[in-house]
């Protein structure tokens, strides 16, 4: 009850400081420009930043589900008890860290590292690969490709945890039903684990999603911030919602338009969260609860 | 969710009591951690009343003026802090780091004693929220490239500029840039315009200069606009790091970061032009009068804040400074009215500006302001020592007139 009440709390406040002022059409399109104090030379388009917030996302949340299924795995079956715990313990320290720290990590340590060295060599290796070559000049400290890197490592002690709790939740009458028939530990995993746990699986990455859409301060600080065009490759500077909101903030205050923009904005992406997180609670009864402890702020 | 997985079994055999054990050996270690917490809340918080308000349990009370907004104002007011309360015991300032924007709404709305801006406020608003725009100090702006080859300050213009950042000019080697810099042999390579992704004074001020520089500007001007090219970075110390890995960029960066640009390989900063260096501007048109290019200098750039001044009759603070105040651009001086005199000060560094505190010319409470004009005052007559340790420059005597003439006129009693 006290979250429905919270939620309509915020959807009311949102929707007041708004007043659902009506941008037209062009807020579902890809031409954003903003002219301060000449609303009739500006245009309003969500397109780019969905875009961006999309790309971000669900490439850092592939990153993440191979690796946290890894993880998952190897400390649930294969790691003796000890190093087991350990991994778990220290995915979960990961966790803990606050978004910003992973911001500032990344603006400072790995930006120079992904312009100068990873990216270029990435571009020879792998530039016949969509959204992998692109123009040289597109190649910079800041980009798409940093704020994913940062968003899978924000996410994977999430859907590692999660995935972890349902492969461990399969019945050890099964497990050992499998065993007894003699298959391999591995295809135990695959064929009755990965199969019984696969809704809490799923869960788990659309947790993960929901969170990855909504990170603002630590992309805000390594994506760049582009918001003209769409990124013309992986390496571009690029733009989300949740981080375009937070950078414009401050800004927004002197200019109502934008102001009533931005809290728009935010009601997209609050639509888009709860969609997301009321899909992933009808594939498994993972409470949330857990999922927001893990979560964290940000 | 930690003592959940350690009673989890690992794989298959791990047995019953193991599992309880840890159960409570994790509730116990829950429960010391709470204990734990209390005490250090307890004596943290006594510790507070005792030492950080040293007034607050006998003598004369304390009381705190609160500010809030510019992230470039918030190390100068805490420079100031301790030696305005080594003075004034009894007042206490508390500065906050939000934003300009932040800065003006807090001030509007009255939650705070003073708003901190890098932009005016427009005085027909200001008027409106009874509030006073009080300039506390004086900053600029550098325009700082990346040009392999060439170290020395090169002279560039707002009209090539506003050129550059809006994709009219696109090579190093243009007429336009060439022609301002005789006998330098300018690269062929296309330029790259940086700009901030983030609000920002310093984008307010450099879209000023663009805006005020070349008619074709199509951007207008403000904290955050949207740029037609150019790749962007957050923060100052952004700009500076991408146009260190930038070759032939291009960017505006506060002077604040002189010495981490300086510490910087490859980047130089530009001598800008003066309107008469314009092409077509708003200000200046080109062709008449001797065309000057400024390094900013402590000289030149107070020179600019005097000029500002003396160009507005009735003075006003409430105008951009960019170009030495700006004859003609009405709205960048809008509600001010009034009319231009001419400069009798040579020379004024073009990317200029005032940094602002907004203060109530109504404050519901008489005796809380005059705490609040006495740290203006003291700022007025004593902080323009503490301003090289922000870059900033100490207000000039023109502007310190006008602010000492702004505080008689507020409010206050004992």
């Amino acid at each position: 009850m006290i979250p429905l009440v919270v939620l309509g709390a915020v959807i009311a406040v949102l929707v007041i400081a708004s007043g659902l002022k009506d941008f037209g059409w062009t807020f579902w399109g890809f031409q954003y420009r903003f002219v301060p104090g000449e609303p009739e030379a500006s245009s309003w388009g969500i397109g780019v930043f969905l875009v961006g917030t999309f790309l971000t996302a669900g490439l850092s949340l592939v990153l993440a589900t191979l690796l946290s299924l890894a993880l998952a795995i190897s400390s649930v079956v294969y790691l003796p008890p000890l190093p087991g715990r350990l991994l778990s313990m220290v995915t979960n320290l990961l966790a803990g860290i606050p978004s910003v720290i992973y911001g500032i990590w990344g603006f400072v340590v790995l930006a120079p590292y992904f312009g100068m060295a990873l990216e270029p060599s990435l571009k020879d290796v792998l530039g016949w690969l969509p959204g992998f070559g692109g123009p040289d000049s597109a190649i910079g400290p800041w980009g798409t490709l940093l704020a994913v890197f940062i968003l899978t490592i924000m996410i994977i002690p999430l859907t590692t945890a999660l995935m972890r709790e349902s492969l461990r939740s399969v019945p050890r009458e099964l497990v050992e039903a499998g065993l007894a028939l003699g298959a391999t530990r591995w295809e135990v995993v695959r064929r009755v684990r990965m199969r019984v746990a696969r809704n809490g699986l799923w869960s788990a990455v659309l947790l993960g999603f929901g969170r990855a859409l909504g990170e603002s301060v630590a992309v805000a600080m390594v994506i760049g911030g582009t918001s003209i065009a769409l990124p013309p490759s992986l390496y571009a500077s690029s733009t989300t919602v949740a981080s375009f909101i937070f950078s414009q903030l401050d800004s927004a205050l002197l200019y109502p338009d934008l102001f009533i923009l931005l809290v728009e904005f935010s009601l997209v992406l609050l639509g888009i969260a709860v969609v997301v997180n009321l899909v992933a609670q009808r594939f498994t009864r993972v409470e949330l609860a857990t999922a927001t402890t893990l979560g964290g702020g940000g | 969710m930690t003592s959940s997985q350690a009673t989890r079994p690992n794989d298959d055999l791990s047995g019953g009591t193991v599992r309880r054990k840890s159960s409570t050996m994790s509730k116990g270690a829950a429960l010391g951690l709470g204990v734990l917490l209390l005490i250090v809340g307890i004596g943290a918080g006594y510790a507070i009343t005792k030492y950080a308000m040293p007034n607050s349990t006998g003598g004369a009370k304390t009381t705190t003026i609160s500010e809030t907004g510019s992230s470039l104002i918030y190390p100068y007011l805490q420079v100031l802090s301790p030696a305005f309360t080594a003075v004034y015991p009894n007042i206490a300032l508390s500065p906050a780091s939000t934003g300009s924007g932040t800065g003006i709404s807090s001030a509007e709305a009255g939650t705070v004693d003073m708003g901190g801006t890098d932009a005016y406020l427009i005085p027909s608003t200001a008027t409106s929220h009874n509030l006073v725009n009080f300039p506390i100090a004086i900053s600029s702006q550098l325009v700082v490239y990346n040009l392999p080859g060439i170290s020395s300050h090169l002279n560039l213009n707002g009209s090539v500029l506003a050129m550059i950042y809006q994709g009219a000019i696109t090579h190093w080697n243009d007429p336009l840039i060439q022609a301002a810099n005789p006998g330098v042999t300018l690269p062929s390579n296309a330029i790259v315009p940086i700009h901030r992704a983030d609000g920002s004074g310093d984008t307010f001020m450099f879209s000023s200069l663009c805006f005020l520089s070349w008619k074709g500007w199509g951007q207008n001007y403000g904290t955050t606009i949207t740029w037609p090219v150019g790749p962007s970075a957050t923060g100052n110390s952004g700009m500076v790091t991408l146009l260190g890995n930038t070759q032939y960029g291009v960017a505006y960066i506060g002077i604040s970061y002189l010495t981490q640009i300086n510490a910087t390989a490859g980047l130089a900063y530009a001598a800008l032009g003066d309107q008469n260096a314009n092409v077509n501007g708003v200000v200046g048109s080109g062709g008449a009068g001797q065309q000057n290019y400024i390094l900013p200098s402590a000289y030149t750039v107070s020179q600019d804040a005097n000029l500002g001044l003396q160009n507005l009759q009735p003075p006003s603070v409430a105008i951009s400074l960019i170009l030495g105040g700006v004859p003609g651009a009405t709205n960048l001086v809008l509600g001010a009215g009034g009319t231009l005199a001419s400069s009798a000060y040579p020379s004024p560094y073009p990317d200029t500006n005032l940094e602002y505190l907004l203060i109530s010319s109504s404050p519901a409470s008489q005796s809380h302001m005059k705490d609040v004009v006495t740290f203006l005052e003291w700022a007025l007559a004593y902080g323009g020592a503490y301003a090289s340790k922000v870059s900033f420059l100490p207000l000039t005597a023109a502007v310190i007139g006008y602010d000492t003439q702004a505080l008689e006129a507020v409010p206050i009693s004992n």
